[in-house]
């Protein structure tokens, strides 16, 4: 896989996860491949940082988890979104546009 | 955030399950990728190493989620408290022997903190009771600095001072009371309408008395208290507006209180010793009376307005004061003090009880440096084990986590049984009633308390726990891998190797000696007062309050008959050498005393009216109590109001006044206008107040000239002293069964009684005192037995290369009592530092008393020797070639 790779900034993990989750609930392995895929195969998110993430939004109560059976008829993990997640999605987007944004006018002005 | 924490606590408790489900989770994701893989056209096996890789290590990211569920502090400590548990479980005798000592040391800090806090820190159980006084005479002239007011003081201080918002007088008294068909002594206080509400009682049946009720032409009302309620009327809800008897005279009772009440001696200490009032009544007359000066009998409490001090409340009464010594007093000297109620009632214990809870606090101490000894030798037993976990990758800061959890769990653990120990010795406490401590019965286990197990246990668990901890987490990993755990052979036997430990032994001496040298001077001074003679001898001799007071004896010559057929007929009971009675026995709380006008002595214009102590007594009481009569002669059977008033004066008082023994013949008056009264004897001074309080002067009267109607009737007995006790108890009801007998106690204990206080702080700081050496003593012997375990190498060469086996001894000894002199030294500095705040508690001994430094001392270094005794044996008899052959 010699395709270029970017890094994730601090926290940007959490924001693509309760993005992904918005439209959907999802298990562990289709959010990996939604973030891959969306991101044109940019953005390849490890399993060593995707669970921690759930994990850590689970406890936020930002996401909540439950077992259910999958596509292909297995048992698997489905991750959704909270109410209090929702909002917080809007929150950061919003945050996440006015850095974009700011980065944005400080880089075309140099 | 409440859902975080939920979180976390569900993570800590259900870790097991939510890692299985990482687990599924994971194999679905690999499952899921492999899949992809065999899609994409890979066979089956190169798909699944293809998922794998592209996945990374399952375990890491297991170990990635945990981390993230933010429980992994926690999941150590209780992986540490897993550990620790297992560990103790291997080496029980030694986990039980740190944790007995342990709960000794918090046990007894414990219980004294219980009463510290009780007796210092506690308020009193009246509203706003740091608002209100005692308030005391105190003239220098009489040698008592608590002097009872009278109602005279009473009123001017009442109607002039600017800073009471209430005062009340009150004045303790036995009653007769007649219910059913006995007569029964009953204790009660006659008080002003403003007592009760000012020390908050409420009525819980009926109501307290109302303002009018304490003025004169009222009929006569009572107040009941709780238990008296409960335990003469049986509880009987029907009581009020009934009448009851006392001394012959029907009194109406109009509520009774709340069971929650209190009102002791200590807070009210009248002078009749009433140690607990059963029921209250208006005062009568002669308190109501603002001319009354004579009869300085009375309390008075007052409360301070809100806002005042009570300095200031001292000052506005200075002012008072001064007026009265102009106007009323022969006293110019005389003046009123304002004790706040709090240190009257706790004042004469607070240095006590403070200097044994510093003691305690130091046996704790000791306790805990023990412990932190100990522990140094497990750790260098374990060091192997904990080398082989630095091995593996503990950090010392977890390592460090791991030792303090042992200590804490240990210290812990100790609390508990502390705990126990504790509140058992509450028990013990309050049922043997040690000493007239105040306050006893208020005493217990509380959250205060609880909480103080708590902050003790978990401070002794770091104290002690830190330097062995520091210590056994810097290992040297290569040497102690090498030499098998045993640690190094090659130390040397010397306590420069071993600084900590040698260091932990001294401090263990130089605190226990402090102790010791506390604890001798309170047995030298216990000895010094049990061997001061009262006065009389009080062996064998039985003593009771018998009254012959109330309507019946209204014509005192009643009284004179009374005594006098009671001592005919008791001097015939079996067993019975003497009897006799006199108004107040010594070493009782009964008092008495006037003022006394010598014939030809006319006191210097500054010095107070002359006071001494009078009792009246029967002719036979000197020699049953063996008064030594000095001079002149005894009181007669015919010294009765027929003839002229004859006096025996004590010793102190001829000194005074007569020198050479001329004061037989000299004539003695009780007021300006009383007849005279010559005096005919010179007895021995008796210990009135205590073996430790030098008595007043006294007179003595005949009874038959001064009928007292409540006299002390002391017989001297042969035989068994109860048997003599209850013939005498049962001649009284058989000759009148509405007088009370009461305060039966024979003299021999009622010298015991009076030395209880110093009984309790020389037994309690005794035990500390023995603990502590208890525990030092182990201390040196322990460190002892590790340096000769540890030389055993070093004393295997000197003895192969010709060491003599004395040499070898003394080798042991020397270091030993190194560390004991070095103890010693620092221990004197601190003993003479610390003794010094006990000196209110010693009779007749200096703080700095040079006999009790040398006997702990050299107590201590004999003990310290024997305790290297057994090391040292040991080092004798190290054979060198099984040692060397060791190594």
């Amino acid at each position: 896989m010699a395709e270029e790779r970017i890094e994730l900034p601090q926290g940007t993990l959490d924001l693509l996860i309760l993005k992904a989750l918005a439209l959907e609930s999802m298990h562990g392995w289709a959010i990996s491949e939604r973030l891959q895929q969306i991101s044109r195969e940019a953005l390849q998110v490890q399993q060593g940082s995707l669970y921690p993430a759930l994990h850590r939004l689970q406890r936020r109560a930002w996401i909540k988890a439950q077992w259910a059976m999958s596509e292909n008829n297995r048992r698997a993990k489905y991750y959704a979104l909270t109410p209090h997640g929702r909002k917080q999605l809007g929150i950061e987007i919003n945050a996440w546009r006015k850095l974009t944004s700011a980065v944005g006018h400080v880089l075309d002005m140099a | 955030m409440l859902s975080d924490l939920l979180y976390r606590l569900r993570a800590l408790f259900r870790g097991k399950q939510m890692d299985t489900e990482v687990d599924d989770e994971l194999r679905y994701h690999l499952e899921r990728e492999a899949e992809k893989y065999r899609r994409a056209g890979f066979h089956s096996n190169e798909a699944v190493r293809r998922a794998r890789v592209a996945l990374g290590g399952h375990e890491q990211i297991k170990q990635q989620s945990r981390d993230s569920r933010g429980t992994k502090f926690f999941e150590e400590i209780l992986q540490d408290l897993r550990y620790a548990m297992r560990s103790f479980a291997r080496t029980p005798g030694f986990t039980a022997l740190i944790v007995l000592s342990l709960a000794i040391g918090i046990g007894a800090n414990t219980a004294i903190f219980s009463v510290t806090s009780t007796l210092l820190l506690k308020p009193l159980p009246y509203p706003a009771p740091d608002r209100i006084a005692i308030l005391w005479l105190r003239s220098p002239g009489i040698g008592i600095p608590q002097d009872w007011p009278s109602p005279g003081q009473y009123h001017d201080i009442a109607t002039q001072n600017h800073v009471f918002q209430d005062t009340a007088l009150a004045i303790g008294g036995n009653f007769t009371l007649t219910e059913r068909t006995k007569a029964m002594k009953v204790d009660g206080i006659q008080a002003m309408s403003s007592l009760l509400p000012m020390l908050g009682a409420k009525p819980m049946l009926g109501r307290i008395f109302l303002p009018e009720e304490d003025q004169p032409g009222k009929p006569a009302t009572v107040v009941l208290t709780y238990g008296f309620w409960q335990r003469e009327f049986a509880g009987d809800p029907s009581i009020v507006g009934r009448a009851i008897t006392l001394d012959g005279e029907p009194h109406t009772v109009v509520g009774v209180l709340s069971s929650g009440f209190r009102l002791n001696h200590e807070a009210l200490p009248t002078i009749s010793g009433i140690e607990k009032p059963e029921f209250f009544m208006p005062l009568d007359d002669d308190g109501k009376n603002p001319s009354n000066y004579g009869s300085e009998n009375y309390n008075i409490l007052a409360r301070v307005k809100p806002g005042v001090t009570m300095q200031q409340a001292q000052s506005d009464i200075d002012v008072i004061a001064g007026r009265l010594r102009q106007e009323k007093h022969r006293d110019r000297s005389f003046t009123i003090s304002v004790v706040p109620l709090i240190e009257q009632v706790v004042g004469n214990v607070r240095a006590a009880v403070l200097i044994l809870f510093g003691a305690v606090a130091l046996v704790l101490l000791i306790a805990c440096t023990n412990v932190a000894n100990l522990l140094l030798s497990r750790a260098a037993v374990r060091q192997r084990e904990i080398a082989i976990r630095a091995a593996l990758g503990a950090g010392r800061v977890r390592m460090v986590r791991q030792l303090l959890t042992e200590s804490i769990l240990l210290s812990l653990m100790g609390g508990v049984a502390g705990l126990a120990i504790s509140a058992l010795s509450i028990f013990i406490a309050r049922k043997m009633h040690p000493g007239n401590i105040p306050r006893l019965e208020e005493l217990g286990m509380d959250f205060r308390v609880l909480g103080f197990t708590l902050v003790i246990s978990l401070l002794t668990g770091v104290l002690f726990g830190l330097v062995p901890a520091l210590r056994a987490s810097r290992v040297d990993l290569t040497a102690n891998l090498k030499a098998g755990g045993k640690g190094s052979l090659s130390g040397g036997l010397s306590i420069r190797h071993d600084k900590v430990r040698g260091t932990l032994v001294i401090a263990e001496l130089a605190i226990s000696l402090p102790l010791l040298v506390g604890a001798g001077l309170l047995v030298r001074s216990f000895v010094r007062l049990a061997n001061v003679p009262p006065g009389f001898n009080p062996q064998h001799v039985v003593s009771m309050n018998v009254g012959a007071y109330g309507p019946k004896f209204k014509d005192p010559i009643t009284r004179v008959q009374f005594y006098q057929q009671l001592a005919k007929r008791v001097s015939r009971l079996p067993g019975v050498t003497a009897t006799g009675a006199v108004s107040a026995l010594p070493l009782t709380s009964t008092v008495g005393w006037g003022g006394m006008h010598i014939e030809g002595y006319v006191p210097p214009a500054n010095e107070p009216e002359l006071q001494v102590d009078q009792r009246s007594s029967t002719p036979p009481y000197f020699s049953t109590m063996q008064i030594p009569l000095i001079r002149g002669r005894m009181f007669a059977e015919t010294d009765t109001d027929k003839m002229p008033p004859v006096a025996i004066i004590d010793q102190k008082m001829a000194d005074r006044f007569w020198t050479h023994g001329d004061a037989i013949g000299k004539r003695i008056r009780r007021s300006e206008d009383s007849l005279w009264i010559t005096v005919v004897g010179v007895v021995g001074v008796v210990k009135e107040y205590g073996l430790d309080t030098d008595s007043r002067m006294v007179v003595y009267y005949p009874h038959a000239q001064v009928r007292n109607g409540s006299l002390y009737v002391v017989a001297r007995t042969t035989s068994d002293p109860g048997a003599t006790t209850a013939a005498i108890i049962h001649l009284v009801n058989a000759i009148d069964p509405d007088v009370p007998v009461y305060d039966v106690v024979t003299m021999e204990q009622r010298v015991q009684d009076s030395m209880a206080r110093q009984r309790f702080a020389m037994t309690m700081l005794s035990g500390f005192a023995g603990f502590a050496m208890i525990l030092a003593v182990i201390g040196i012997y322990g460190v002892m037995s590790f340096l000769v375990t540890q030389g055993t190498g070093d004393i295997a060469i000197r003895m192969a290369l010709g060491a003599r086996r004395a040499s070898i001894l003394s080798l042991v000894f020397q270091q030993g009592m190194r560390l004991a002199l070095a103890g010693a030294v620092v221990g004197l500095v601190g003993a003479f530092g610390l003794t010094r705040m006990m000196s209110s508690l010693l009779f007749d001994v200096t703080p700095t008393d040079p006999f009790t430094f040398l006997s702990v001392l050299s107590l201590l270094l004999v003990v310290a020797l024997s305790a290297c005794l057994f090391p040292a044996g040991r080092a004798m008899r190290i054979d060198p070639m099984v040692a060397l052959r060791a190594e």
